[in-house]
């Protein structure tokens, strides 16, 4: 835009350019950990949590806290990179991966694509095959502690190779469907997929 | 009344005035001061009173009785959506000039 | 009244320190129009690369000072803009801005009162902007500011709010210090909670109009306790800052 404003002297705090190619394009690594969120933090307890695969599956499948604690879990290094431009490299968490999860139901092959749905009503869409093979986790620790109600605990997805809107906090269950149906902001102009490396942030990206 | 418990969540919780300039940007009109009803549960408050999520891909605005979502506002480069299905109504009332 | 909100470039005409974390930018305005104490303007940082950074600063003037505004604004650790505003900007210096903006957390002396004004920390500066749109209209409404600082070198203030107190009719100013009291301090030494509220609410009548801003924290914490105690809902607006700071 021809003769903007520009304010002398800023720069913009946490603007090091980093020449590295794990960051995509449009995005600063970032020190911190950001929260974001579209609403209160959700306080479901420990004794009435549960997570959910149901759906198009032969059979829904549920666990307790204490069922989903001793599924094999994993620890997982993962760069995350949030649509409001900022990522954080390497962050460690544990957790089960949903391939895991996925091998208690069967999957109706009618199935394409999973909608993870939260408590306090958030919901995101991720297709079937994205979610598979290593891409996806249900995360339960951060950093080696529990992880914090502000950023998803007691539990959270975590789906590292999508802007970080796809990785639902407060997750209570994956929905395996034959629609795509898009989520919270997929719906009100954020782009369906999410793929950083695409820059795909909004509708039509 | 209970002691507030620490919530980092809560904390950054602001409310209807934060958006005011971006509900300009939209009505034209200054928006806050407007009163509109609950779609969930027929709570009636000024928008400037509605609870306000900023941080986050875009902002949104929960009923100040039950939490439900509002109001959604999400700016992209190209265009500002608003969602307000969670609004029975928004009142706008006749100005003098 | 329809207007879309334009950006102006507006001039820094001077920098006043406040407190050792908090300074009132004085700026001169091409497109100035008469606010209403309470309302906002939102400045806007642009980088030479294109990145922008914008907040919302209460205005803290009276809106009978013409053709300049008064925005006073904390610097936060990690703030973009405040940090900008306060280590780069210097008189002579430009800054966009746009408003005002904000129509429910409004007062005009034409409105009425009693008035009860409750700020916690920074919070104050929009009631500031009332209460020296009061003095300039020279109102006599009866009005108490309720004003919670962490110690005395907090208060945002001081000098002016004790002179306008002495010299107003119907003005009057408590403050409540929660971490540290000035020396032989016997006022209020303590969270704003529903005791508190009450006392200072009594001389004011039943249900005064009431302005809050604050943290959300305790915005809540008083606008509830108000509730409590007997003052309509409908009398009490809020304004909530995030944790410490305006809003974003």
């Amino acid at each position: 835009m021809a003769d903007r404003f520009i304010s002398r002297g800023f720069v913009g705090k946490r603007r090091q350019t980093e020449a590295t190619n794990r960051v995509p394009p449009g995005q600063h690594a970032v020190s911190d950990f950001p929260v974001l969120s579209a609403g209160p933090t959700p306080r479901t307890r420990l004794d009435q949590w549960t997570l959910t695969i149901e759906g198009l599956v032969r059979e829904p499948v549920r666990w307790t806290w204490e069922e989903f604690l001793k599924l094999p879990a994993q620890q997982f290094v993962v760069d995350i990179h949030c649509v409001t431009k900022w990522t954080k490299l390497d962050t460690r968490w544990e957790g089960v991966s949903v391939d895991t999860l996925f091998e208690h139901v069967e999957l109706d092959r009618k199935a394409m694509v999973v909608t993870a749905f939260s408590d306090g009503g958030y919901t995101t869409n991720i297709p079937l095959p994205e979610i598979i093979n290593g891409q996806a986790f249900v995360a339960y620790t951060y950093d080696g502690r529990p992880l914090a109600p502000e950023h998803g605990g007691p539990a959270r997805l975590v789906v590292p190779h999508l802007y970080f809107w796809k990785s639902a906090k407060w997750v209570r269950g994956l929905r395996l469907m034959e629609k795509d149906k898009s989520g919270f902001w997929e719906s009100l102009g954020y782009n369906n997929h999410g793929d950083p490396w695409k820059e795909e942030r909004y509708a039509g990206d | 009344m209970d002691d507030v418990q620490s919530d980092v969540n809560r904390e950054l919780m602001l409310d209807g005035n934060a958006v005011a300039g971006k509900l300009q940007d939209i009505f034209g009109l200054e928006m806050t001061a407007n009163p509109t009803e609950c779609a969930h549960c027929g709570n009636v408050s000024e928008i400037g009173g509605l609870l306000a999520f900023t941080q986050a891909p875009g902002a949104v605005l929960r009923c100040p009785t039950c939490e439900n979502v509002m109001l959604r506002i999400v700016e992209t480069p190209d265009a500002i959506y608003l969602d307000a299905r969670g609004a029975a109504y928004l009142r706008l009332e006749h100005r003098t000039s | 009244m329809k207007r879309t909100l334009e950006w102006q470039i507006a001039a820094v005409k001077s920098i006043t320190p406040e407190t050792p974390k908090v300074k009132t930018f004085t700026l001169t305005l091409p497109d100035w129009t008469p606010h209403r104490a309470g309302q906002h303007y939102d400045v806007r940082l642009t980088a030479p690369d294109g990145y922008q950074a914008q907040r919302s600063y209460s205005i803290a003037s009276e809106p009978e000072r013409r053709g300049e505004i008064d925005l006073t604004v904390e610097r936060l650790e990690d703030g973009e803009v405040s940090s900008y505003m306060h280590d780069v900007l210097v008189p002579g210096d430009q800054i966009e801005v746009r408003g005002p903006i904000g129509g429910y957390f409004v007062w005009e002396a034409g409105m009425g009162g009693p008035l009860l004004l409750i700020a916690g920390g920074s919070g104050v500066v929009p009631l500031m902007a009332m209460i020296r749109h009061r003095a300039a209209a020279g109102s006599t409404i009866p009005t108490r500011l309720l004003y919670s600082s962490r110690t005395p070198e907090d208060v945002i203030y001081s000098n002016e709010l004790e002179k306008l107190r002495a010299t107003n009719t119907g003005l009057e100013i408590l403050h409540t210090f929660t971490r540290a009291q000035p020396p032989g301090w016997t006022g209020y030494a303590r969270r704003i909670d529903n005791q508190m509220l009450s006392e200072v609410v009594k001389p004011l009548g039943i249900s005064p109009q009431t302005f809050i801003c604050g943290p959300t924290l305790l915005v809540e914490a008083a606008a509830n306790g108000l509730v409590q105690i007997g003052v309509k809902s409908g009398q009490v607006r809020t304004e909530r800052f995030g944790p410490s700071g305006g809003t974003a």
